[in-house]
């Protein structure tokens, strides 16, 4: 609607295969996926500490590097090299020159950088209680302006960058089912913008509102929505 | 370095088996990454982690109603009286809500934007849950991609889909199995497969 869809936001995209399924697959399939997962936590310790930062360095990888670079734990690597090379614990192409391979052909160079965001088209940031442990949620002293039942609608961001707003909900109307507990907006926070903590509403999608007359019967796709992206909806009777 | 030593071994500088193993080396040099930690980390994943955490909350929740009533209406509550931690080092466990199948309603799990995933009760994802494949069309076709899956499900049940695209994570309760009820807690727990509790399977007959 008003951005690009990002290369991560696929849900409800079509043209896509069976899914590789199967009920034993081990979590690993190779050593190198391990070493992948082990690595992660202490790279993530001395870079993306804020909420979202990882997901949104994630967003901004290449396509080719985020689905054809060894799957998941391949997009880790990718996005390790990435986020180190943005806080300055590699130089720029250090990896690429240590392999012999040409500078600046590595999934850092081809990512995306950070796109600028307008704090003000945000909402306005309010003090909460700081928790005593690593937490996301947040106590608010506002109710939720929605309540169960509420009919309610995304609008889509309104600026680039990290949002959790998937983008085959914009615009379509749906159903509070459930308030949960407040969490800070990672649209801001991954952007170093302040927590500005918002209620997380969960939103039931009907399927032949998302995807038409033609879906499934009986389906209801349920999102959790951070309240600053709804807007109440007042139906004609 | 630690890896890779089979037959095939991968030598484009582009693969990310050399990258990985390439910056593990560079990192430990820089002082940023301690060897020993990657590994204790990777242990506790593999041994500490699991679908049985969440199955035996499973099958605790079908030993006793008044365990099952209090899991469905907070989750939290219960995983701090089990004691059961968040993954630690890794993601904070904030909010998991359990949500129950029944007769006429099944539910099922994804993250279309990453591959959020209740770690502290299922460990880590298998790869399918990770796919592009499932996380476009489990919203879209959710009856079809579970057919697919080998799991039919009644025209007239309702399907219920959750998208975790906040910090909630949740888990299915699955149905118990008929003629289950003499088992104990151990034994209805093997019962419980990490798939059933995604939801794109349901617990096992013994």
């Amino acid at each position: 609607m008003t951005r690009d869809r990002g290369v991560h936001d696929i849900g409800g995209t079509q043209g896509w295969g069976k899914v590789p399924h199967s009920p034993d697959e081990p979590p690993f399939h190779n050593e190198w996926e391990r070493r992948v997962l082990g690595l992660m936590f202490q790279v993530l310790r001395h870079t993306a500490t804020r909420p979202g930062e990882m997901r949104y360095a994630l967003e901004r990888l290449a396509p080719d590097d985020y689905f054809d670079h060894g799957g998941y734990y391949g997009r880790w690597e990718a996005v390790m090299e990435l986020l180190l090379e943005e806080y300055a614990l590699l130089a720029p192409g250090e990896l690429d020159v240590l392999l012999g391979a040409k500078e600046g052909t590595g999934p850092a160079h081809r990512a995306s950088p950070v796109a600028p965001k307008d704090p003000q088209k945000l909402p306005a940031d309010r003090k909460t209680p700081q928790p005593n442990h690593r937490t996301v949620r947040r106590e608010l002293v506002d109710p939720p302006h929605f309540g169960v039942g509420d009919r309610v609608v995304a609008i889509g961001a309104n600026q680039e960058g990290h949002t959790r707003l998937p983008e085959y909900v914009a615009g379509v109307v749906g159903t509070v089912v459930k308030i949960h507990p407040a969490e800070v907006l990672p649209d801001s926070t991954a952007h170093d913008l302040g927590e500005r903590p918002q209620h997380v509403i969960c939103v039931g999608y009907r399927a032949e509102d998302l995807w038409g007359n033609k879906s499934e019967a009986g389906v209801v796709i349920n999102v959790d929505l951070y309240e600053n992206y709804l807007t109440a909806v007042v139906e004609a009777t | 370095m630690s890896s890779g030593m089979d037959h095939h071994h991968e030598t484009d500088p582009r693969s990310p088996e050399v990258r990985t193993e390439a910056l593990e080396d560079l990192l430990v040099e820089k002082g940023i990454v301690d060897r020993s930690r990657v590994d204790a980390l990777i242990e506790r994943f593999e041994n500490d982690l699991g679908p049985m955490v969440g199955a035996r909350l499973v099958a605790k929740a079908w030993l006793s109603p008044e365990f099952r009533t209090r899991l469905l209406d907070d989750a939290d509550e219960v995983l701090a009286t089990e004691d059961i931690q968040g993954a630690e080092t890794g993601p904070v466990m904030d909010h998991i809500e359990v949500k129950a199948n029944e007769p006429g309603v099944h539910n099922v799990v994804v993250c279309t934007l990453c591959s959020c995933y209740p770690w502290a009760l299922l460990g880590l994802p298998p790869n399918w849950y990770k796919s592009p494949e499932y996380r476009a069309r489990v919203v879209r076709e959710p009856r079809k991609v579970l057919d697919e899956m080998g799991l039919s499900l009644e025209a007239d049940t309702e399907v219920r889909v959750w998208d975790s695209s906040s910090e909630t994570r949740f888990l299915v309760l699955p149905e118990q199995p008929e003629g289950t009820d003499h088992l104990d807690l151990e034994e209805l727990a093997h019962l419980v497969s990490r798939d059933s509790m995604i939801g794109v399977a349901r617990a096992e007959k013994p």
